[in-house]
């Protein structure tokens, strides 16, 4: 029996030491890709100006973009995974091409209204597509925060700020990972610990029994 | 994966923010609530506390990362929080490089030898 608790220690404080050594070489990887992160966001402010790379160019509202999917595995440990959630509703990739189509009718129905009466039966029938066409641009306004967060900054961006995002995208990516060996490590350290009990009143238990 | 969808909370300097929110984390919502601090010089350590356990209160936060010398300020909540989710990772800012000897869960895994376990 002690054998056996024996055994399952060892292979225990093994896993326990590969975990460590995976986590180290993770977190060392995750700290090097921030400070390039850093780097690029310096780059990209000593281009545009100190201000234009800040927290005043945030959106008034944001939209996550990132999500993360969390799952409890059968011995007590966490799985952590990424998703990124770049395009908008279906509604919005289908409808944006009608939209394209409707806003023709829409302008020069526009501009026909200073022309003369022959021609308000038109204007009449493509009025009857304005409100439509209003509504999606409603639509499509009603979610501004699955915008790229590049364009907060302006328009045309420096190729360093886009390197940033880059370089945090991968960040996160591992901040996952390593969230998940953080709570690998701590479930093989309590199993330790429930082992080395066992050891330790295993080994009470045979001194008990010789000194009898 | 299977389970609900949960955001990364961030608390950390202006560029640590900046970085993040880039990378399409971070939420704001009309009611200015947001799963972001931007701690700055007068940031106040109640506040960083504060909203800390904000993030460690809402079911929909899966990870915060904090800067470590943020955390350095609010150890004692950091030490306190044992729960898996939301997990806490500690991350280096751009004037305190990353100490491995200060993160709470190294040490809580680095603190369970003792001489007498290795007879």
């Amino acid at each position: 029996m002690k054998e056996d608790v024996s055994l399952r220690l060892d292979q225990c404080l093994l896993r326990f030491m590969d975990q460590l050594e995976l986590l180290e070489e993770k977190r060392e990887k995750l700290n090097s890709l921030i400070e390039q992160g850093w780097f690029c966001i310096s780059k990209a402010r000593y281009a545009m100006g100190n201000k234009q790379v800040s927290a005043l160019q945030y959106s008034n509202e944001i939209v996550p973009q990132v999500c993360v999917h969390v799952r409890r595995v059968s011995n007590g440990e966490m799985e952590f995974g990424t998703e990124r959630m770049d395009r908008g509703p279906s509604e919005d990739t289908t409808n944006t091409p009608r939209q394209v189509e409707e806003v023709g009718p829409v302008d020069e129905g526009v501009r026909r209204r200073k022309t003369t009466t022959a021609k308000d039966s038109k204007a009449q029938s493509n009025a009857s597509v304005k409100p439509v066409a209003e509504e999606e641009a409603s639509v499509n306004k009603g979610s501004p925060g699955h915008q790229d967060p590049l364009k907060w900054f302006g328009i045309l961006v420096p190729q360093s700020l886009k390197q940033a995002q880059s370089a945090f995208s991968q960040v996160i990516e591992l901040s996952a990972e390593v969230a998940a060996l953080q709570t690998a490590v701590l479930v093989t350290r309590k199993e330790l610990q429930t082992l080395m009990e066992e050891k330790h009143k295993a080994a009470q238990g045979k001194e008990k029994g010789k000194g009898s | 994966m299977a389970g609900r969808a949960k955001l990364v909370a961030v608390i950390g300097d202006e560029d640590t923010c900046t970085g993040f929110l880039l990378s399409g984390v971070g939420e704001l919502k009309k009611t200015r609530e947001s799963n972001f601090l931007v701690v700055e010089k007068d940031t106040s350590i109640a506040e960083i506390e504060e909203t800390f356990r904000g993030f460690l209160g809402r079911d929909d936060v899966g990870i915060i990362l904090i800067n470590q010398f943020v955390a350095e300020m609010i150890r004692h909540a950091i030490d306190a929080h044992v729960q898996s989710i939301p997990a806490v990772l500690e991350i280096p800012s751009k004037e305190h490089p990353y100490d491995a000897s200060k993160d709470s869960i190294l040490r809580r895994a680095e603190g369970m030898f003792s001489a007498e376990d290795f007879r």
